[in-house]
């Protein structure tokens, strides 16, 4: 028999500090669609998603009301759509794209991931492809994401992909300037890219996994952030030692929640189920925020010097609760800063206290990257790409994801606040400082080498 | 449910709560020759309860198994016995296959809350296998673990109870055990499927 103060502290974490299922993501194998002509490749696409998917949103909501907890977000993440785009060109590229769009709305998933190139080591012809069809396929889709992979731990980075790619943004930005450059929101250039991230805009389904998978993304900042509160609020005399347990129990009642709706749905669509991320994933709801952990750690000005031990803190308890409270831990699995999406952490970029550089600095401890950063708009595509290749080598060389999500806004500059709503939420402009001065650095191009795996200091 | 001796009784007691009383029960009970097969008490705003399956070797009249524990109290504040016969597993009112559910309600105590979910739970031949209730701050905190029967929308039975809630100004939630299991204890699962409170009933014996 259950315990009533069992039940009570679960019912606060559900209800009062508004727990839920961030993203339940079903990965799908498209590889057979392929075809010679498009128009095929996108009636079997179509068909193989209807078959599969159909079902998705009406099991997540039946599983999420047995248990008590909303799944906020249902999701669809396909094999690398380079893969079923040989052969074909940027008109063929859009058509898939404006599939994907269709059939999303059609089953009601809210995103569909794999419009992703694999380019670390090199750029195929259906790579580039991909690539180049994305300022059309953004701005002409709403639920279509995409990813580009151009670095990993074994192949270096490619710098030549890193170049393409801050070209490739700022086009993005253009084609949807109506929207301050809202289509870099869908789009995410990482390193080590994981095969079974659940979450947008990075989520696609990758090699070695199985036909079909469910993979779950679970929130949980506004959880962390209270209980630390609670436990603060009980006891004058902690140290960060208890901090750092009480994150750990938190993170594993948190990934308990993911486990179980994971299962029962992966059950009952008939599918695999695939890993649990137990990425803390904030949104511009105010109490669902990282930042606000931090400052409940005590940094007063997130930015301020202590931050970055205080996220690399906070991770490393996350997953040592997480992985304790699941077998199947995989996706991204960490902390996420999101700047645009996190409030806290928009307010102190507006406040001048959290910057750039030192988002970057957090990164090399959390994850996943320098993810909705909003950038002037007349940032130099050079410098675009350094700061991507900046972010590229501190996964690289850290064994790590780690993933760049920039969004240079059209007409826009520094300390300018930028409105995207919903789960996207809003922030400044960020200052980028010495833009254009690392052309010379870029223009070399080629793959920077793989790195030591020893000698690690 | 296990049993050491072939012949059971469910003996229930209530008293003002003190040190002594489990003693002065078993004590009684061993005085008889019996064993004590399960046991549960709790002790609520003073007051304490005690339920147990005790099985003699021998069969015993009820009145008398009674008026041997009364008698063990040696506390002079006496408490109330009730003995009876355990029925056997198949005269207990079968069960459809169930689920097993949390239901909480919170909201501003008034006479005929308990009565209103309860009556409605009934209706639906939905079990009550541990209920709790008791104020907290301001507010009425009704817990009760239950029973579902399958054939039952979970979904229906939300929006019924919801709306119940609106009603009386309480905030209902109906949940499947196992969050509560999976955030709580090491284990993901609670109850297997199928297992309900009467399932336990099934009569095994321990041969010395």
């Amino acid at each position: 028999m259950l315990r009533t103060d069992e039940i009570l502290s679960t019912i606060e974490m559900l209800h009062a500090e508004h727990l839920d299922v961030r993203a339940v993501t079903l990965a799908l194998n498209v590889e057979d669609c392929a075809a010679p002509s498009v128009d095929l490749l996108c009636r079997k696409l179509r068909n193989k998603i209807l078959s599969r998917a159909s079902r998705l949103v009406e099991v997540c909501d039946r599983v999420g009301a047995k248990y008590g907890i909303p799944v906020i977000n249902k999701r669809l993440a396909i094999s690398p759509v380079a893969t079923i785009l040989a052969g074909h060109g940027q008109t063929a590229a859009l058509q898939v794209a404006k599939t994907l769009d269709s059939v999303a709305t059609e089953i009601g998933v809210d995103f569909v991931g794999g419009f992703t190139a694999l380019v670390h080591k090199g750029i195929t012809p259906s790579d580039a492809v991909v690539i180049r069809s994305l300022p059309e396929v953004l701005s002409q889709t709403e639920r279509v994401c995409a990813s580009v992979n151009v670095a990993s731990r074994h192949a270096g980075i490619n710098m030549d992909a890193v170049h393409e790619m801050g070209h490739i943004i700022l086009k993005i930005a253009q084609a949807t300037a109506d929207r301050h450059g809202f289509g870099c929101a869908k789009l995410v250039v990482f390193a080590n890219i994981p095969e079974d991230n659940p979450f947008m805009a990075g989520a696609y389904m990758g090699p070695g996994e199985p036909e079909a998978a469910v993979n779950i993304g679970v929130s949980g900042p506004g959880v962390v952030c209270s209980a630390l509160k609670r436990r603060i609020a009980m006891d004058k005399n902690l140290t960060l030692g208890d901090l750092a347990e009480e994150i750990k129990i938190t993170s594993f009642r948190v990934t308990r929640v993911g486990e179980l709706i994971g299962r029962e749905v992966a059950a009952e669509l008939g599918v695999a189920f695939g890993i649990v991320d137990l990425s803390l994933a904030p949104t511009p709801t105010v109490g669902d925020s990282v930042g606000e952990i931090l400052k409940t750690l005590g940094i007063a000005k997130i930015g301020a010097p202590g931050s970055t031990a205080a996220i690399a803190m906070l991770t490393d308890a996350v997953k040592k609760g997480g992985l304790f409270a699941s077998s199947s831990v995989g996706g991204l699995s960490g902390a996420f800063i999101p700047v645009c999406e996190d409030a806290a952490l928009a307010e102190a970029a507006g406040a001048g206290h959290l910057v750039i550089e030192k988002l970057e600095a957090m990164t090399a401890v959390c994850s996943v990257g320098l993810d909705m950063i909003l950038l002037p708009g007349d940032t130099p595509p050079e410098t675009i790409a350094a700061l991507i290749a900046d972010e590229m080598a501190i996964g690289v060389i850290n064994d790590k994801t780690t993933a760049a999500r920039l969004i240079p806004v059209p007409g826009a500059k520094a300390g300018d606040w930028v409105h995207f709503g919903g789960l996207f939420g809003s922030a400044p402009v960020m200052d980028v400082r010495n833009a254009g001065a690392s052309a010379q650095f870029v223009h070399f191009g080629g793959r920077i080498p793989a790195p030591l795996q020893s000698l690690k200091n | 449910m296990v049993f050491r001796y072939p012949h059971s009784y469910v003996i229930n007691v209530v008293a003002d709560d003190r040190p002594g009383i489990v003693a002065a029960v078993s004590n009684a009970i061993e005085q008889l020759g019996g064993n004590i097969d399960a046991c549960s008490q709790t002790v609520l705003a003073g007051y304490f309860t005690l339920i147990m399956i005790v099985s003699f070797p021998e069969k015993l009249d009820a009145a008398l198994i009674a008026g041997r524990i009364e008698r063990a109290d040696t506390s002079g504040r006496g408490y109330d016995v009730v003995v009876r016969p355990t029925i056997p597993p198949d005269q207990f009112v079968p069960r459809p296959e169930c689920d097993r559910f949390v239901i909480t309600a919170f909201g501003k105590d008034q006479p005929g809350i308990v009565r209103r979910f309860s009556e409605y739970l009934a209706g639906k031949d939905i079990n009550i296998v541990d209920l709790y209730g008791d104020h907290s701050g301001d507010e009425f905190v009704l817990i009760g673990q239950l029973e579902i029967p399958k054939y039952w929308d979970i979904r229906m039975l939300q929006a019924d109870l919801e709306q119940m809630g609106q009603e009386l100004g309480f905030t209902v939630k109906l949940q499947h055990e196992n969050i509560f299991v999976a955030t709580n204890q090491l284990r993901l699962y609670g109850t297997p499927p199928g297992q309900t409170s009467h399932a336990s009933h099934r009569r095994d014996f321990i041969h010395d």
